[in-house]
């Protein structure tokens, strides 16, 4: 242990460069878009473009050839490890899973001054909508194109959803819509990625009548490029 | 733990260490400029020692640093290496991650109908600030401060205030690390300890991350939340939240939105005033600057002051 971590005496540079190195890469491979919102990843790539340069500079300078206390080489050995199985290790996250740890999301503005004709509303905008009018006779046989992921919703049917991030993932809520699923076809699975075509249509239950997605038409669709909304 | 919940756990820890990285830069960079222009301390001792004045002063130095508690730490840091007046520091370190234009903007942004919350969460900060730098100072340095710190510090006082026995380096033998040339040396080891200091946060930053992104994909959200409309169980339940989800201070407002009609007013505000001071997160950063002891002191002292002022807030506002 004593001789691996000796030798890792001027690696200084290199373990501020593979920071550099995650965060450049992450920004400029679009993964940012799996992790935070859009404004802040320009910070992280200029982040990761300090760090390096930084990096650079700090090894250009000799600086990083002294002695270290071994506990500090062995921290930044661990630092530099996870830096590493960042970068080869990309986000999967699984959206119906962190929606299921979450409660429901409210959003920002929840009156609308300004309302999209009903075809062009995306899941969002339809949600906002029916939490600032609820009344589900303003929408009955609207049409609806939108698309999100399957939510599994415990004692209920799936609703189609989307996450909302402010800052990035730890602060995702989900927001979904109540569908009608084919009857006498498997529901879909959780965390399936759908664009659904239709129209809104009204359901009662427990003595009260709320709107839900009627579809015509189900097809799986890949996960948008930015999948968050905020 | 499933395949899915492990992937999910790895990518909300992606998302706080990559979203949390560039605000602990800024927080180094700016403890850099500080040691490179005031090497020896100078201005930074004459900043207050007042109990009062001088957390308001280290407060109001929140304003000239725009990020959340994560940039905090290398800053609060730094000034008491310099040999700034604890009261300063400290009121820096806990009220700044509040009182900065972006957190302020984002809580009006988010409750722009709750107009008190604009008010009350910038004063319970001060509140705060001013509670725990008075804790604080009943402990004395030796009992406060981690070792690096302490020593550090001891450099930069003025000889009067400190005995040979105290001051372990500086006067006899070598500095812990001589300057090697006059002024290029300077820049150099300024940007030598800008890099040790990033890299060593960095690693305690991944432990912070770790913990955190574990407990949030863990623990149901709904379980915290159950007791909303409970005084006293929702306060404590919420500063639990605050606690575990460490979401940076400029954001937090944003989530406590998802859940604000459900909790009592004291509650909210005891999520938006806890978090920025005490979570998962910076607790680990906290290890550069504090002592075990201290730190459970300051965590006690925190939770305490909170639970007061939203006991408050419920009364009043129910």
């Amino acid at each position: 242990m004593g001789k691996s971590l000796a030798t890792l005496k001027g690696l200084r540079g290199i373990y501020l460069g593979l920071w550099g190195a995650l965060l450049l890469f992450s920004y400029s491979s679009e993964r940012l878009n799996l992790l935070v919102r859009a404004p802040l990843q320009p910070v992280i790539g200029l982040a990761g473009v300090v760090l390096l340069l930084l990096a650079g500079l700090d090894m250009g300078l000799g600086q990083g050839r002294q002695r270290l206390p071994r506990r500090e080489s062995a921290s930044w050995l661990l630092g530099g490890m996870v830096a590493l199985a960042m970068l080869l290790l990309p986000p999967e996250p699984s959206f119906s899973d962190l929606a299921a740890s979450r409660g429901s999301g409210q959003m920002l503005q929840e009156e609308i001054s300004f309302v999209l004709p009903a075809g062009q509303r995306s899941l969002t905008d339809w949600v906002r909508l029916l939490r600032a009018a609820p009344d589900p006779q303003l929408y009955d046989g609207d049409p609806v194109r939108i698309s999100g992921f399957v939510l599994a919703v415990p004692g209920q049917p799936p609703q189609l959803a989307r996450l909302l991030v402010r800052c990035c993932l730890a602060d995702a809520t989900p927001i979904g819509l109540p569908v009608r699923w084919p009857p006498g076809k498997p529901l879909p699975k959780a965390n399936q990625w759908l664009a659904i075509e239709g129209v809104m249509g009204i359901e009662s239950s427990d003595g009260q009548a709320h709107s839900l997605v009627l579809p015509n038409r189900i097809s799986p669709t890949p996960r948008p490029k930015r999948p968050f909304e905020g | 733990m499933g395949w899915d919940k492990l992937a999910t756990t790895w990518a909300v820890f992606q998302g706080l260490l990559i979203g949390a990285l560039p605000f602990l830069l800024i927080g180094v960079g700016i403890a850099s400029l500080v040691r490179w222009f005031s090497p020896a301390g100078g201005w930074l001792r004459r900043l207050p020692a007042d109990p009062l004045l001088g957390p308001l002063t280290g407060a109001a130095l929140g304003f000239a640093l725009p990020a959340c508690e994560c940039g905090n730490v290398p800053v609060a840091r730094r000034l008491i290496a310099s040999g700034a007046p604890m009261a300063t520091a400290f009121g820096f370190l806990f009220a700044a991650p509040v009182l900065n234009p972006i957190v302020l903007a984002s809580t009006w942004a988010a409750f722009p109908d709750r107009p008190w919350l604009l008010l009350a969460r910038p004063l319970a900060a001060l509140a705060i600030a001013l509670a725990l730098a008075s804790l604080l100072r009943l402990l004395p340095e030796a009992e406060l401060l981690s070792d690096e710190l302490l020593e550090e510090r001891r450099l930069n006082q003025p000889l009067g205030k400190l005995s040979l026995l105290e001051r372990r380096g500086g006067l006899l033998g070598e500095r812990p690390q001589p300057p090697i040339g006059p002024q290029r040396m300077a820049a150099a080891e300024a940007l030598g300890h800008g890099v040790r200091e990033f890299l060593n946060l960095a690693t305690l930053l991944v432990f912070g991350c770790a913990i955190a992104s574990l407990v949030q994909t863990l623990v149901p959200r709904s379980w915290l939340l159950a007791v909303g409309d409970t005084p006293t169980l929702s306060i404590l339940s919420l500063m639990l939240l605050a606690v575990l989800v460490s979401v940076c201070s400029s954001v937090d407002a944003f989530l406590a939105l998802g859940f604000a009609a459900h909790v009592t007013p004291g509650a909210l505000l005891a999520f938006l005033i806890l978090g920025p001071v005490i979570d998962l997160k910076s607790l680990s950063l906290f290890g550069v600057v504090l002592r075990p002891g201290a730190l459970a002191l300051t965590v006690a002292g925190t939770a305490v002051v909170v639970l007061l002022i939203c006991q408050w807030v419920n009364l009043w506002q129910l």
